[in-house]
């Protein structure tokens, strides 16, 4: 029961993350492989607020924040001028940028683990079915519910949703509809990158924010997508809820193999259907 | 149109003699290196021709079969901790861990590209990462038998034709000597209906497969064939270094492979042996001017990456082409 529990809390954690990159991947074709330093930027940022200013919200506000803008940035200043380039060298560039947002946070919080405090009121142990198990846990639950919620209905039921999903088909006639496609693409990309600074504050809250574990998280959130077809929200939610109870599972009985066993369904995945759960081909 | 990929290749007849007769002044410079360097210069050069070997094997998939694979660190580590395991800890003897590490390279190559080869682009790239991590994270997790993050100490050369390896100077020649060996086999590969055909499924996979071309097995064997370049390179490394950690393994190095190939221009044949020996020698002069190493190295990979995106060798090509087109006609060469 607890292990299922810890595995719903993991898997909630995947599918803010994996929503994100999918997201961004959705629409605009490009795997953002600094979706791992901005869940770890995000941490760090929300745990010097919260150290500030002793308001949890508002360092996850601000973790969301100030990653959405530097997403921006990233998308404004550099992605856009190599659209030339194709697919892989905006991914390559990613990497890059990656690799200086880890070092930069190594520089300025050091290398030791740190932990964000959530507030009393949400992490008192919750009594349920006679067990005692983390409040904070299931915040984070709901939270994803809610973001799950939130990105149904951005995507699904409004004007700008549409746009959105139509620029996925074809982003030509969009932009000749009149719709300002860049300004699609910076949103989805900021939206995108608040939801990595924002899964970071929830995940440093519950697991430990430290160096290598940008890496560690892009991994994670990359077999999540892939398992779920990129670009679809409906097949991250169900693989990050089945990879999560996998990873729970695998830590309390066989920990030594926890990594081969979620990487597991993803080869097994790949080799009956390349694109994913509900993907399709590209 | 497979014609065309191959112009890249073949350096016009202008340049071709400048090219030959830089190539050898190279080469003479260092096969002399021991002569009039020291011992630090040595190692270092040597440091550059282990990596050299990782950055072939990545510039082969990435110039070659435009493939993005993040998996090559581990072919490069992988000889290494048999090593450790068979030569340093059990005492076998010189080629047995050696070939196996090679032929445990060769199996585990062949299982990762059947699930690879499936896919393209952006999807092979994450799933190579996804790979190239588990691989990681079991060098990390085994206690038992790779020893976790202390990884394995103890690793020497062993005696070859009566040369003492230990000696660095020994070691680089028999390293410069292993490494123009691959560059020769490398450049066969290139030059050969199978470099061809790979380059022809980086073009265009669909047209290659309706050709008649098995593009799935084409690229399993391109796939075996970088690891065991990447394979070639471990052996020395654990050999010079002497230790095999999962650092060893670790993705930073494997982008900084990727870096290396896309500094020097991963689809010259050059490229990768430029890219090497810069960026070697970068990384020292880097960690003695500040401790934020990997920020320097992002910013240069993202200025190399808008600037130049095929490599120093690019840049330098284009500059040339602009220049003859701003001669004038009729001007002699």
């Amino acid at each position: 029961m607890i292990i299922m529990l810890n595995g719903l809390t993991q898997g909630a954690l995947f599918f803010i993350l994996g929503s994100g990159l999918t997201l961004a991947f959705g629409v605009m074709r490009i795997v953002n492989m600094s979706h791992g330093a901005f869940y770890l930027l995000g941490g760090y940022l929300g745990f010097s607020v919260l150290q500030h200013t002793g308001s949890w919200t508002l360092a996850v506000l601000a973790g969301g924040g100030f990653v959405a803008l530097l997403g921006l940035l990233l998308e404004r200043g550099l992605l856009e001028r190599i659209q030339a380039g194709g697919d892989l060298s905006q991914t390559l560039l990613t990497i890059a940028f990656s690799m200086i947002i880890a070092d930069l946070c190594l520089a300025t919080w050091g290398g030791h683990p740190l932990s964000i405090r959530a507030p009393a009121a949400l992490s008192s142990p919750v009594r349920l079915f006679g067990f005692l198990y983390p409040g904070f846990r299931f915040v984070l639950m709901l939270t994803a519910v809610v973001i799950a919620f939130g990105l149904w209905f951005l995507l699904f039921r409004t004007r700008l949703g549409m746009a959105v999903r139509a620029s996925v088909d074809d982003r030509e006639t969009v932009s000749a509809l009149g719709i300002r496609i860049d300004t699609i693409y910076s949103l989805m990309f900021m939206l995108s990158a608040f939801l990595g600074g924002v899964a970071g504050v929830l995940g440093g809250s519950y697991l430990q924010l430290s160096p290598g574990e940008d890496i560690t998280i892009l991994t994670y959130s990359l077999v999540v997508v892939i398992v779920g077809g990129l670009g679809s929200l409906l097949g991250t939610l169900i693989s990050a809820l089945v990879l999560g109870q996998i990873l729970s599972f695998s830590l309390a009985f066989v920990p030594e193999m926890s990594m081969f066993l979620v990487f597991a369904p993803m080869a097994l995945m790949l080799a009956i259907r390349p694109q994913g759960l509900f993907g399709r081909r590209f | 149109m497979i014609q065309s990929t191959r112009s890249a290749w073949r350096p016009e007849r202008a340049e071709h003699r400048f090219g030959w007769s830089l190539g050898a002044l190279v080469f003479i410079l260092m096969v002399t290196l021991p002569w009039y360097a020291d011992a630090y210069t040595i190692t270092t050069y040597t440091r550059s021709i282990y990596f050299g070997f990782l950055a072939l094997s990545v510039a082969l998939l990435l110039g070659q079969g435009g493939m993005i694979s993040l998996t090559q660190t581990i072919f490069f580590g992988m000889t290494g901790y048999v090593i450790g395991l068979l030569g340093a800890e059990r005492g076998i003897a010189f080629p047995w861990p050696e070939l196996a590490g090679l032929l445990l390279v060769v199996v585990v190559a062949f299982l990762f590209a059947l699930v690879l080869m499936r896919t393209y682009g952006l999807v092979f790239l994450m799933l190579s990462l996804a790979l190239g991590q588990i691989g990681w994270s079991f060098a990390r997790q085994n206690t038992s038998l790779l020893h976790g993050w202390a990884g394995m100490r103890g690793i020497k050369p062993p005696e070859l034709f009566g040369l003492d390896l230990s000696v660095s100077s020994h070691f680089y020649w028999l390293s410069l000597a292993v490494f123009c060996g691959a560059l020769w086999v490398l450049w066969r590969i290139v030059e050969s209906r199978f470099g061809l055909v790979i380059r022809g499924i980086r073009e265009n996979p669909r047209r290659m497969s309706a050709l008649g071309y098995h593009v799935f097995w084409q690229r399993v064997a391109i796939f075996v064939v970088a690891a065991l370049f990447a394979a070639v390179g471990g052996i020395l490394a654990a050999w010079s270094s002497g230790i095999v950690t999962p650092s060893t393994l670790h993705l930073n190095r494997m982008i900084w492979v990727l870096l290396v190939v896309i500094l020097g221009g991963a689809r010259y044949f050059w490229g990768p042996v430029l890219g090497t020996v810069i960026a070697v020698w970068l990384d020292v002069v880097i960690s003695q001017l500040t401790p934020r190493y990997n920020t320097v190295i992002g910013i240069i990979f993202v200025l190399v990456i808008l600037m130049a995106p095929n490599g120093l060798l690019g840049l330098w090509d284009s500059l040339q082409a602009r220049r003859r087109r701003n001669r004038p006609p009729g001007s002699a060469l």
